[in-house]
């Protein structure tokens, strides 16, 4: 028991170390960062196959060692055009909790991390921001849903836009896109 | 001895026992004379009981002892299975289950007034003789014997699990006991080792039981144990307590248990199956899919080699690789009759609760399928059953009137049909009400518009969530929650369900098609555009051109079938069907699926011919999309889409009534902005 808190004291410690680490990464113009934590590793673009019916912000699914990850054009999905390829393009592969009202267990929740790809223009760097250099984020201003950024970093006096990995990246919203992609389509025909 | 180990193993024993329990007793229903049966019934009840004993589950001991009692008696044919002490069985069987279940002795309590209760309703099977043969009983009761016996325990006893205190109980329960123990052979401290025994017993007991019966308690030790068991007189009571046992007594029935031959009594024949953990089974399913992809990978590399010998290697290595494939996902098959099996129990209780008279036929009962799969269709099939029960077959008055026998018949049938299991739930009932149905419907708004609706489109309404055309709901189903569940649960195996009616049996017919496994599949590469899709090989029945006048593109979105060797042939246009930017190119081929009686060209680009594929499952993103069933990785790396035809062919037979062509299909909706 006891020593099992004392560990547990010592993952929250090095947790709060991690906490404070972000990878920055650019999107057009703009600077994005995500928690460590949530970052599994960064694997260069390419292979990617598209999967019919799916809104345009999914651009595919991609074999990762064996395992098949969704890719999501973050550009996209923020409302900022397709992303333009270059040689500096990578996707970074998040782990995100997903909460997916599943068929198979006759509609019950099931929760599990699942990994997700985005595209972005450019891995910058990770960055250790301290709590308070992060401001709320601004209420509007930003292009982008309130509920997608977690705060605002300073860095070297620039803001960088933390995101809320969690609510940007929501599997479940996600998905209900998609099947959303199909009576429009049905519209077309009737 | 690992005794988690042992434990778990308990569990998984007395499962199979007991579900074994309940087979025997509905066999031995219908066949109350097999003597077999009879005998292996009470094997069953003896050896949870014993093994019970082992672990010193007491709760469980003593419950199953009585149920013991009960069926030894049945095995000697003192008393016969009526209807009420089958039911009385089954019921005993259930608590037996539970009490398992539960393990820990301080639970047990909750149990406690359970056993009681059923204890009381056994006592009239065990205790009182029947009726026919009173004087048995006084003549019983009056051959109380004095027995003697001296055990000499292995030092080892304790070491296998061997409590001495577990036949000590039994015994005390078998009459009146009386144990001396000898500690004689108790070494001093300094040598004494905790965890051997050095205690043994001498017992007097008094009691009706036979020797067979007392012999029972060492016969889970029998080679640790040295029992030597004789029978005395009243009057010789007193000279046991004096002294050794008089060898020459003309009584003495003193046997040494004889080891050998006890040995080779429990020896069973030699093991066809050994229990392996699932999880280790499906890491080795794991890693021959990982084998496959990579073989896939060899053969692609050697094929743009253009060495000879590398593709034949490869191609060596690929027949192998497929054999693996098939006998390691066969470690995971099982057949149906299991499951089925189940049902035997559930329709017999269910016509006694609703006042019918219904039959469950199996049929098909060897038919395999992977495990996985067998576990999830339990509870559909479950539905099933219950709904032709309570639904389908009609009251023994009304069939009477029909002209039908009064006897109801629910059938399960399971048979292989290319490449797919196919499970049928049929009933000799009164099938379903098409109006009624349609009646309902337009009540709950299921409906819209008058269109003439097929029978099997009005059927397969009853899959729909909270439909019910039953006016009054009873405690077994007519809730209108379940088929939809049904439906759901069996589609999430890639599986399907029809409804026909009137079925087979002239009632209804519910049609499950299901996958074989869930893991890797037979597949067929086409390429459209840039995409490369997987149809399953087993659904592929031929390939062929499309016609040239046809791959204008115009004339065949105009009219969408074409004519296949005098048959009339829908094709789905792949490209069409999921938007894919591009146009055709000049030559397209058309693969020509068949589920069920359907069968249906899919136009494709180019045929890339088959390759086993291992089944990788579409994130969470993807679960609304129709038409794909998964992903697999080819043997560049790629990954390519499973198509699920099924879903597929309903998804455009339901469209067909609305096929108002207009050209201005946009591609990928501008749904991006939400």
């Amino acid at each position: 028991m006891k020593q099992s808190k004392r560990n547990d004291v010592v993952v929250m410690q090095t947790e709060q170390a991690n906490e404070q680490q972000y990878l920055t990464f650019q999107l057009g113009q703009e600077m994005f960062a995500v928690g460590i934590l949530h970052i599994r590793e960064i694997i260069e673009y390419g292979n990617l196959t598209t999967v019919p019916l799916m809104p345009d912000f999914v651009s595919g699914v991609i074999n990762l060692r064996g395992s098949v990850v969704p890719v999501i054009d973050l550009s996209i999905r923020f409302s900022r055009g397709q992303s333009q390829l270059s040689r500096r393009t990578c996707i970074v592969i998040l782990e995100v909790d997903s909460a997916v009202s599943c068929a198979a267990d006759s509609g019950s929740e099931v929760s599990a991390l699942q990994e997700v790809g985005i595209i972005v223009d450019a891995v910058s760097e990770v960055l250790e921001i301290a709590p308070k250099d992060i401001e709320p984020a601004p209420t509007f201003g930003t292009r982008l849903r309130a509920e997608f950024i977690a705060g605002m970093g300073k860095v070297d006096g620039a803001f960088v836009i933390l995101l809320n990995v969690q609510k940007a990246l929501n599997v479940e919203e996600m998905a209900k896109l998609a099947s959303v992609v199909e009576p429009l389509e049905q519209s077309h025909y009737g | 001895m690992n005794m988690e180990l042992a434990l778990q193993t308990f569990f998984d024993e007395s499962r199979e026992l007991l579900t074994d329990m309940e087979r025997i007793l509905l066999q031995l229903e219908s066949f109350p004379g097999d003597a077999e049966l009879r005998n292996a019934l009470f094997r069953c009840v003896h050896t949870v009981k014993g093994s019970a004993g082992i672990f010193g589950f007491q709760h469980v001991v003593s419950f199953t002892h009585v149920v013991e009692n009960v069926l030894d008696r049945l095995r000697t044919e003192e008393i016969h299975l009526s209807q009420l002490l089958a039911d009385l069985l089954l019921r005993c069987r259930d608590h037996i289950s539970l009490l398992v279940d539960i393990a820990d002795p301080e639970d047990a309590v909750r149990l406690a007034s359970a056993s009681q209760r059923l204890l009381t309703e056994l006592g009239p099977f065990h205790s009182v003789t029947p009726p026919q043969t009173p004087q048995a009983v006084v003549a019983d009761s009056h051959q109380q014997h004095q027995w003697r016996l001296s055990v000499q325990i292995a030092a080892d006893a304790l070491r296998f699990g061997m409590d001495p205190l577990g036949f000590i109980g039994y015994l005390s329960r078998l009459g009146q006991l009386q144990v001396t123990t000898s500690s004689q052979a108790v070494p001093c401290l300094a040598e004494l080792e905790p965890e051997s025994c050095y205690l043994s017993f001498e017992l007097a007991l008094t009691t009706d039981a036979s020797e067979a019966l007392i012999k029972e308690a060492f016969e889970l030790g029998n080679d640790l144990y040295q029992v030597q068991l004789e029978c005395v007189q009243s009057a010789q009571l007193a000279k046991l307590s004096a002294g050794p046992p008089n060898d020459s007594s003309p009584e003495l029935l003193a046997r040494t248990i004889d080891k050998d031959a006890g040995q080779a009594h429990r020896r069973k024949p030699p093991a066809q199956h050994f229990r392996v953990q699932a999880d280790k089974l499906d890491r080795l399913i794991n890693l021959v899919g990982e084998l496959v992809i990579a073989s896939a990978s060899v053969s692609l590399n050697a094929g743009h080699s253009g060495d000879a010998v590398s593709r034949e290697s490869a191609a060596n290595l690929n027949l192998l690789v497929e054999d693996i494939r098939n006998s390691s996902l066969e470690l995971r098959m099982v057949a149906i009759g299991e499951t089925f099996q189940r049902f035997q129990r559930v329709v017999r209780d269910l016509s006694a609760e609703i006042g019918k008279d219904i039959q469950l036929d199996i049929t098909g009962a060897e038919t395999e399928l992977d495990k996985t799969v067998v576990e999830k269709i339990g509870d559909p099939l479950m539905h099933l059953v219950r709904n032709a029960c309570d639904h389908g077959i009609e009251l023994p008055a009304v069939r009477q009137q029909k002209g039908k026998l009064a006897q109801g018949l629910v059938q399960l049938n399971a048979y292989h049909e290319s490449g797919a299991i196919v499970i049928e739930v049929n009933d000799d009932g009164n099938g379903l009400n098409r109006q009624k149905i349609l009646a309902k419907a337009k009540e709950k708004h299921l409906l819209t518009g008058d269109g003439h609706l097929s029978d099997s489109e009005v059927f397969n309404l009853i899959f729909e969530p909270g439909f019910s055309t039953v006016e009054q709901v009873t405690n077994l189903s007519g809730r209108g929650v379940g088929m939809d569940v049904v439906k759901r649960n069996i589609e999430a195996l890639r599986g399907s369900v029809e409804l026909i009616s009137p079925g087979t049996l002239g009632g209804t017919t519910f049609r499950i098609r299901l996958p074989l496994t869930l893991a890797i599949i037979d597949g067929f590469l086409a390429r459209v555009g840039d995409a490369t899709y997987v149809v399953p090989l087993d659904l592929v029945v031929e390939c062929t051109e499309l016609p040239k006048a046809l791959c204008n593109a115009d004339v065949v979105s105009t009219s969408h079938y074409i004519n296949l060797r005098d048959e009339v042939l829908p094709i789905i246009l792949l490209r069409e069907h999921f938007m894919q930017p591009g146009t055709s190119g000049r030559r397209q081929n058309i693969i020509v699926v068949r589920h069920g009686a359907h069968k249906v060209g899919l136009v494709v680009d180019e045929l890339l011919g088959e390759q086993q594929t291992v089944i990788k499952p579409l994130s969470g993103i993807f679960s609304h999309v129709k038409g794909l069933s998964g992903s697999t990785i080819l043997g560049s790396g790629q990954v390519s889409l499973i198509l699920d035809v099924p879903a597929l062919l309903q998804q455009v037979s339901q469209r067909e009534d609305s096929l108002d062509r207009s050209n201005n299909r946009h591609v990928r909706a501008p749904l991006a902005a939400c």
